[in-house]
């Protein structure tokens, strides 16, 4: 089994009478990409930032590389790299100076430094853009820079906080498959998001989070595993009764019938020919409908069924 | 450590809050003083010509003090006795400023509104007031003689005209002070963003650099002490725009000058550093504080009233004790004007004081490792 990089244990911190976080238990290993997948206001950042001991807690502990976490371990900060949710970069330095700056906080050896950050801006495809200054960037180019700055000095672990915010798709892909490359170089990730299609495309190893606290942590196979749900049909544009609907409840697999605006949504168990069994009954009934889709589980659902809500509420 | 002083520079010199008003904004008004009244005495001044008309019943006492007048300052007037007839065609040609009609009650005729022709009135009401009390004075003394009188109205033989320090000074250049103690208390937008950057609760930028190995301590000093040498930088080019490309009168040492210059700095930025480390306050306000206390210092120093020292210092001593601009301009009065070494190390201590109490209270604020709230 490979070795702890971060454990969370029992992490309490409120805000007044708010809890921010309740009792939180994390525990990320080495070579993942661990991805912390909550809406707003679950507690991601808060766990971030109590995690890189910038804020304070009220119960718990947190320990990175097998240490305790504290403001002054430098020695366990320097084997950390961070991309915040907000761009973090000198609007007066260019992007060469800015990944410099940066790298130069963790290395101290220039001619190392220079290589490093050579490897970040072309890591970043920032080769084009090294003496424009940050507002001369678009969103994605600046987001870049942003991963750039946290990761010139190629840390053990990374900790990045919903670094796609406001990020064009194209921006987004690259971002997304360059954490995937740095994590194949050796990196750890943490990886936050409220984007279900990012974790999920990237993370190895996945904590839902809700009101501060996580309520099911595993792979994506593991976590779709968890809940009833195998299969969700949908159907536009159909016409229903709700004799119709009563008999669609009782098909063979078919645990949840909602009807909404002529599109019916069936979620059924994990089983072959849901959709075909919902069709025969379809047609059987002469129902006329539009577009028909069969869609498999999502941490979406994942979401909705231990939460009751939407992952995007 | 070099490493953080590069960029720390860098980021100072390139952000416009930075060189904008500390520097640039002080320079520029600085020659708006200059070009406004900062040659007003060196401006060449005219001997103002006057046509005297004797009537039949001319008053001899205003003839004797026109005399007088004319031993006295010579370069005033430039008298000359005409007809009535002449003396209108000189005042209509504009060869004489105004007319003295010496009748029974002296008089003036001008022909238009000026500095000449306040020079005029002046010397009339002048010789008014002289009569009047001359009068006052025989009557209460009828013992005395008419020239006893008027020696002891001489202000020549009691008053005696003696510069301070062995230095005269140009009344403007006060401004020019204040100015310099304006500039020194803008030093505190530099300040002022040290402190910011260095809070990881203010900004993101902020909360980068604080998770990073670099001690906080050195981050916090290396801009410090950027802050500090930019500010006296800016001060510095102040000083010697003043001096030598608008060849402003300051009479002082330049080394003397370059030390309360030193000290100006430190408390602008030092004020700067204190008012961003305070609070989870919104960089807007903050700002709104740190431009309301130097313009506001800058005013009780004398910036846009050359009286409000004099008023303040009246009024509210103590303010002018505690008051930075007033502290920094008053310093620069010590080596310019009145050569008072004493009060001039009184004000540099009081400054440095000042800044010390300041820079402590803004490093045990800003030195914090954790937050309660991001």
């Amino acid at each position: 089994m490979s070795k702890s990089m971060v454990h969370i244990e029992n992490l309490v911190k409120r805000y007044g009478n708010l809890t921010a976080l309740n009792h939180l238990e994390l525990d990320i290993r080495e070579g993942e990409i661990f991805g912390l997948l909550g809406p707003n206001g679950s507690g991601k950042t808060t766990a971030i930032s109590c995690l890189l001991s910038l804020l304070k807690y009220d119960r718990g502990e947190v320990k990175i590389f097998g240490e305790e976490m504290k403001p002054d371990s430098y020695k366990i900060k320097e084997q950390i790299g961070i991309v915040l949710q907000n761009v973090a970069v000198f609007d007066e330095l260019t992007v060469l100076e800015n990944i410099d700056y940066f790298c130069g906080l963790y290395i101290r050896d220039k001619k190392r430094r220079k290589e490093l950050v050579e490897d970040a801006i072309e890591f970043t495809g920032l080769e084009d853009f090294r003496k424009m200054y940050p507002k001369k960037l678009s969103g994605g180019l600046l987001r870049r820079l942003n991963i750039a700055c946290g990761i010139a000095h190629k840390p053990r672990l990374i900790i990045m906080d919903e670094p796609t915010v406001a990020v064009d798709p194209q921006s987004r892909n690259k971002i997304l498959e360059g954490i995937q490359t740095l994590n194949q170089q050796g990196s750890t990730i943490i990886y936050t998001s409220h984007y279900m299609e990012e974790v999920e495309q990237i993370c190895t190893r996945i904590a839902i989070m809700d009101h501060g606290r996580v309520i099911a942590q595993g792979t994506k196979e593991e976590l779709k595993q968890m809940i009833k749900t195998g299969e969700t049909v949908t159907v536009e544009a159909i016409v229903l009764e709700e004799k119709n609907l009563q008999d669609i409840r009782t098909l063979e697999h078919v645990f949840d019938v909602r009807y909404e605006k002529q599109v019916l949504t069936v979620r059924c168990t994990d089983a072959k020919h849901n959709l075909i069994r919902l069709l025969n009954y379809l047609q059987s009934q002469d129902i006329s409908f539009g577009r028909v889709f069969s869609e498999l589980p999502t941490l979406n659902d994942v979401f909705l069924e231990i939460t009751g809500k939407q992952l995007r509420d | 450590m070099l490493h953080l002083l590069k960029y720390s520079f860098l980021s100072k010199i390139r952000n416009f809050n930075i060189v904008f008003w500390p520097l640039v904004f002080p320079l520029v008004l600085g020659t708006f003083f200059y070009f406004a009244f900062g040659n007003i005495n060196e401006a060449d001044f005219q001997t103002v010509p006057v046509a005297v008309v004797k009537e039949d019943t001319a008053d001899t006492f205003f003839l004797t003090y026109l005399e007088q007048v004319g031993e006295s300052n010579p370069d005033l007037l430039k008298r000359e006795e005409m007809s009535e007839k002449e003396a209108l065609e000189a005042l209509q040609d504009k060869k004489v400023e105004g007319i003295y009609y010496v009748g029974k009650e002296p008089s003036l005729t001008v022909a238009g509104t000026g500095i000449e022709e306040s020079i005029l009135q002046t010397v009339l009401d002048s010789c008014e007031n002289t009569r009047t009390t001359i009068t006052n004075i025989m009557k209460k003394n009828p013992e005395m003689d008419i020239e006893t009188i008027t020696n002891l109205l001489s202000a020549d033989s009691l008053v005696k005209e003696v510069s301070l320090g062995g230095r005269t000074i140009d009344g403007n250049v006060q401004f020019f002070y204040a100015l310099i103690a304006m500039a020194c208390l803008y030093g505190c937008f530099i300040g002022f963003g040290s402190a910011i950057g260095i809070q990881a609760n203010i900004t993101p930028l902020a909360a980068r650099r604080c998770v990073t190995p670099t001690h906080k301590l050195k981050l916090i000093l290396t801009d410090q002490l950027t802050s500090f040498a930019l500010g006296y930088v800016d001060v510095i080019i102040l000083l010697l725009y003043l001096r030598y490309v608008l060849k402003l009168d300051f009479q002082g040492q330049m080394g003397k000058m370059l030390v309360i210059s030193f000290f100006g700095s430190l408390i602008g930025v030092s004020m700067g550093m204190f008012v961003g480390s305070f609070g989870k306050m919104q960089e807007g306000a903050k700002i709104g504080i740190i431009l309301g206390i130097s313009m506001v210092s800058s005013f009780l120093a004398g910036l846009m009233n050359g009286n409000m020292k004099d008023i303040v210092e009246k009024s509210f001593p103590f303010v002018n004790r505690i008051n930075p601009a007033s502290l920094i301009s008053d310093a620069f009065y010590c080596i310019n004007v009145y050569d008072d070494m004493t009060r001039y190390y009184r004000n540099l201590i009081t400054l440095a004081v000042m800044c010390v109490v300041l820079v402590l209270a803004s490093f045990f604020m800003v030195r914090r490792e954790r937050y309660d709230s991001i």
